[in-house]
């Protein structure tokens, strides 16, 4: 069985439609929406399309648990025992057994919202960041990066529930959000002792923990201002070894992201209709 | 036929087609049994992707229909800025529904869209989505309707059992929806929300500078 397995094959039925993160960053409407005074991008129940909104960030849960499964798996797989310890393999096989239900509580979650499974696109760049060929730097990027992503993410959805009143909303994102911080604290824990005598290989993969959270902070996705929809979870992340210093600088980097993508975006624009990826002609 | 004019033409941003557009809002008027005399005028904000979706439907005067579309409406979820003609033909027989009511007597104290509270459009969308099914427009998500439903009228019995009412209700009146909401209100013990959701307008606004 090979190792380090391609992304374009992971398996998937025919309800599963993949865009590229290129198609989010060129679409030709992202300049006229950033003249747009949209006010709060908070997840609540009174903003416009709340629950649409919710639904879509619920799918996007449910393919990452799904990614976030085969990522764990492959980490027990592609290693020998001197890359990556039995015990952070028998870490790796825990979390993809609360990978696997996390997935079933989302699918069960995306039916209780009036979701299915494959309404809305997937894109794979979380498994991409589970397909480097150090360990140490799969720990940094899935377990501290994503996971950690995750804790915000879920926690943002725990207050959408709260608030809406949905009593099974709050209960699952709860139940899920312990989970993460559990994930992202084997991550810092395994950092820690993977590197404890070569700080460069911690250097090189604290690097890579930054490259992606900037990539999935999505221009603005994750912040701490009222224009970002999902906020850091400072408490959560800080039960999962992270200290304020790297929280601070997460906030940092999520604000270069959203301000590279505008730039992005008013380029696109100054370009003309046409240019960029996703374009067509008429 | 109902004379319908569509804007913009072209779009600029999406490539969605104003022709094909238009006559599939006439398709929609035609199944709801929309009255010939009455002039609609359909704007679709192209701006707006998917998942920011939005329709506001009101009478401009006695014999015209003003209506406004997110983009997001028509926009397939799996693939940015592509049309999806179902998704689009369901959104337009929808707001001829919504149209045709408002063009009823009984519906004259309904407030403008952008005056209606979030529990009073969501008691008119079900309403709405339930006889788009009887229609036989495919399209209706009832589990759909109803996640929207209860995030302003409560997570309870009452407001589930006045959602099956107004699902099967063949014809119903403002006043009628008006009873439905306070009869949800009253069962509903959640905090009020701290704000109102955005309205078109703000929605069309520019940033401020």
């Amino acid at each position: 069985m090979r190792k380090i397995f391609p992304p374009n094959e992971l398996a998937r039925d025919e309800r599963f439609v993949r865009t590229k993160i290129e198609d989010r960053v060129f679409d030709p409407r992202n300049a006229a929406l950033m003249e747009r005074d949209l006010g709060s991008a908070r997840l609540e129940p009174s903003r416009p399309a709340a629950a649409d909104r919710a639904r879509s960030l619920m799918h996007g849960i449910f393919v990452g648990e799904i990614q976030a499964l085969e990522g764990a798996g492959r980490t027990c797989f592609d290693f020998d025992d001197q890359d990556a310890p039995f015990q952070l393999k028998l870490d790796m096989a825990r979390q993809c057994w609360d990978e696997s239900r996390h997935v079933e509580i989302s699918v069960k979650l995306g039916e209780w919202m009036g979701s299915e499974i494959g309404e809305f696109t997937e894109s794979t760049f979380l498994y991409e960041a589970a397909c480097a060929d150090d360990p140490v730097m799969r720990l940094c990027g899935v377990n501290r990066a994503l996971e950690g992503l995750a804790i915000d993410v879920f926690n943002t959805m725990k207050e959408f529930g709260d608030i809406a009143g949905d009593p099974v909303l709050e209960f699952c994102e709860d139940w899920m959000l312990a989970d993460e911080v559990t994930h992202v604290k084997m991550g810092s824990d395994w950092l820690r002792r993977l590197t404890e005598k070569d700080p460069e290989r911690r250097d090189r993969a604290l690097e890579f923990q930054r490259t992606v959270d900037k990539i999935f902070s999505l221009g603005g996705f994750r912040g701490e201002s009222e224009e970002n929809p999902v906020h850091l979870a400072r408490k959560f992340r800080r039960m999962a070894g992270f200290d304020e210093a790297e929280m601070d600088e997460l906030v940092e980097i999520a604000n270069q992201a959203q301000a590279e993508a505008e730039a992005m975006a008013t380029a696109a624009a100054q370009a003309g209709p046409g240019a960029g990826a996703g374009t067509y002609g008429s | 036929m109902t004379e319908v004019a569509v804007t913009p033409d072209p779009f600029k941003l999406v490539p969605y087609d104003t022709a094909a557009v238009t006559a599939l809002a006439k398709e929609a008027a035609a199944t709801v049994g929309f009255p010939d005399g009455v002039a609609v005028t359909l704007e679709i904000d192209e701006v707006l992707p998917h998942p920011v979706t939005g329709t506001f439907v009101d009478l401009a005067a006695p014999d015209r229909v003003e209506m406004w579309m997110s983009g997001a409406n028509f926009e397939d979820p799996k693939r940015p800025v592509k049309f999806q003609e179902a998704l689009a033909r369901a959104e337009l027989v929808r707001a001829f529904l919504r149209g045709a009511d408002r063009l009823r007597p009984d519906f004259a104290a309904a407030p403008a869209d952008e005056d209606l509270t979030d529990r009073q459009r969501a008691a008119w969308d079900v309403w709405t989505e339930g006889r788009l099914a009887r229609l036989g427009v495919p399209g209706a998500r009832p589990d759909r309707l109803r996640y929207h439903y209860r995030l302003h009228h409560g997570f309870n019995d009452v407001a589930d059992a006045v959602f099956e009412r107004l699902w099967v209700a063949d014809a119903l009146t403002w006043d009628d929806l008006e009873r439905a909401c306070a009869e949800t209100d009253a069962a509903d013990t959640r905090g009020r929300p701290k704000r109102t959701a955005l309205r078109r307008e703000q929605l069309r606004a520019p940033k401020p500078s």
